[in-house]
């Protein structure tokens, strides 16, 4: 090995992919340095569920030995990432970070595992999440509370937070994660790491854990945006196993990376997007949004009549559908969830139908409002969300004035316009707090327009050095 | 329009009744307080979305059908 291991977990996937694939590096030292570091982190962090060591091994000496044989299967080849434990992986524990099913072994891949697998990736193991992704803080009553690596008191956001954390951590090249309200990009904007929320259909959600069916995505979350739009490339497109994907075309997300963002026009929702948030939040959005105009962009004001109303609307359908999901198991097994997760399912079983059905018309109205701004801006840019990293354990958040918030609702101020209006969305790293806590920028674009978000964010990390920076562990 | 009721530790025992979900002792307490919210935000999102003008919405949950319905026979 030509390099140092504290070298090698500092590369980015695409760095590491170009090694890999001129034979600097084997896939079994970049698997080594993981491993190690999954061992020297994990007991701090509980980012990982389950751990693949000799699997991984073996895998990497697989891929080793093609690569030395000539065959390259791409960009992915020999690129150790983990799964968020709500993805099946065929003869694999797969928990959902619950303890309903903390024996469960699937017999299948889901569709997002098995196009990574065929990329060439090799899975280190499954990370720790909210239980059943039913929950923004991933304080896992069953694996343990996933601990933020900027500052191990704080949570790291969910519920996606072993992704987040894992991926900020350099246990890992890349993640995924799934997002229903908000779990990619919270997890990516609070541990400072890139991640996209897809179009809802663009990726398949074949054999992933649902939480809730009409808002559940799947997505990537990286360092950097160049790696982000690698991962997305392999696991984008219509699925015959999954009939709510589309089979609107797939591009080469990388391909639109250098283009900048000179003459585009970026939308933002007077009295809603900088409305409502800790100081530093805004000041760094506000920061992101200079240096996009810096780059040649325009920033415009937006008026979208029904943004407010959003969040209530995106909490009664979470709370519908997974209680109908889970009725069984809530029957049978109540005691073995969590306290919140029951709490929440319960509430879910005593909303009124026509509660959810206004909340599905509300989606209606909010989507054909943005598609019409869409004729006037290109993307709109928010804060990914209002505050910075809380102390693990915190069922309430400051936001101004010394008034504490439900953190629940707190949370999706942002995140919940795209989950509802099925648009896309990407977290981009914009700055840090007084403390040294990272904030996010929320880039939410068209429908299936996912190119558009890593070429906006590739631009801001062209000018930027946000996500060089690492937490100290 | 009648003034909103209170949900109370009663009425969640009849709702919890009628979805036919055994309630352990002391549950309504730990969940009341988000119920009450939840249901208060709701209503207000129902009163907005039954307005005239939005009479022709329809649900983002409809069964949607492909521009070549060949394509999925």
């Amino acid at each position: 090995m030509g390099k140092a291991a504290g070298e090698l977990l500092e590369l980015s996937l695409a760095q590491a992919a170009r090694l890999v694939k001129t034979r600097e590096i084997s896939p079994v030292d970049l698997v080594g340095v993981s491993l190690d570091r999954i061992r020297a982190v994990n007991g701090r962090l509980s980012a990982y569920i389950s751990v693949f060591e000799d699997e991984a091994r073996k895998v990497a000496k697989a891929a080793e030995t093609m690569i030395m044989a000539g065959h390259d299967l791409g960009p992915l080849h020999g690129i150790p990432i983990a799964l968020k434990d709500n993805l099946a992986v065929k003869g694999f524990r797969t928990t959902a970070g619950s303890k309903v099913l903390e024996n469960w072994i699937p017999d299948h891949d889901a569709t997002v595992t098995e196009r990574l697998r065929r990329a060439g990736s090799i899975f280190l193991g499954k990370l720790n999440m909210h239980e059943f992704a039913w929950g923004g803080t991933s304080d896992n009553p069953h694996y343990g509370a996933v601990r933020n690596p900027w500052d191990t008191e704080r949570f790291p956001a969910g519920s996606s937070g072993g992704s987040g954390v894992a991926v900020a951590a350099r246990t890992c090249y890349g993640a995924i994660g799934t997002d229903t309200g908000g779990s990619i990009r919270l997890p990516s904007a609070i541990n400072g790491v890139v991640g996209i929320r897809p179009t809802y259909g663009r990726v398949s959600n074949h054999g992933i854990i649902p939480l809730a069916w009409s808002m559940d995505t799947a997505g990537p979350m990286t360092r950097t945006v160049e790696d982000c739009a690698i991962m997305f490339n392999a696991i984008a497109g219509h699925d015959p196993k999954d009939v709510t994907t589309s089979r609107a075309i797939t591009t080469d997300y990388t391909e639109p990376l250098q283009r900048g963002v000179k003459g585009l026009r970026i939308g933002v929702v007077p009295g809603y997007f900088f409305h409502h948030l800790q100081p530093p939040v805004r000041d760094a959005v506000k920061g992101g949004l200079k240096t996009l105009e810096g780059l040649g962009a325009e920033v415009v004001d937006v008026n979208i009549e029904n943004i407010h109303g959003n969040i209530s609307a995106q909490l009664t359908i979470e709370a519908a559908e997974p209680s109908t999901y889970h009725q069984r198991w809530l029957r049978e097994q109540p005691d073995n969830y969590g306290a919140d997760v029951r709490s929440l399912l319960e509430i879910g079983e005593m909303l009124l139908a026509t509660h959810y059905l206004q909340a599905q018309r509300y989606r209606t109205l909010l989507r054909q409002e943005f598609l019409e701004a869409f004729k006037r801006v290109d993307v709109f840019i928010c804060p990914t969300l209002p505050f910075t990293a809380t102390k693990v354990g915190a069922m309430k958040v400051v936001i101004e004035n010394g008034v504490e918030e439900d953190m629940l609702s707190a949370i999706m101020q942002f995140t919940g316009v795209p989950s509802l209006t099925g648009l896309p969305s990407l977290n981009v790293p914009c700055g840090f707090d007084h403390d040294g806590l990272p904030v996010g920028m929320q880039i939410i674009g068209p429908p299936f327009d996912e190119a558009l978000l890593f070429r906006i964010g590739a631009a801001f990390q062209s000018a930027t050095d946000f996500h060089t920076r690492a937490p100290t562990l | 329009m009648a003034s909103r009721k209170e949900v109370t530790p009663a009425a969640i025992g009849v709702l919890a009744g009628y979805a036919e979900l055994p309630l352990a002792p002391g549950r309504e307490a730990v969940i009341i307080g988000t119920l009450e919210a939840w249901i208060k935000d709701a209503n207000e999102l129902s009163r907005k979305m039954s307005a005239e003008k939005y009479r022709d919405l329809i649900p983002a949950t409809v069964f949607s059908h492909p521009i070549d319905p060949e394509e999925d026979r």
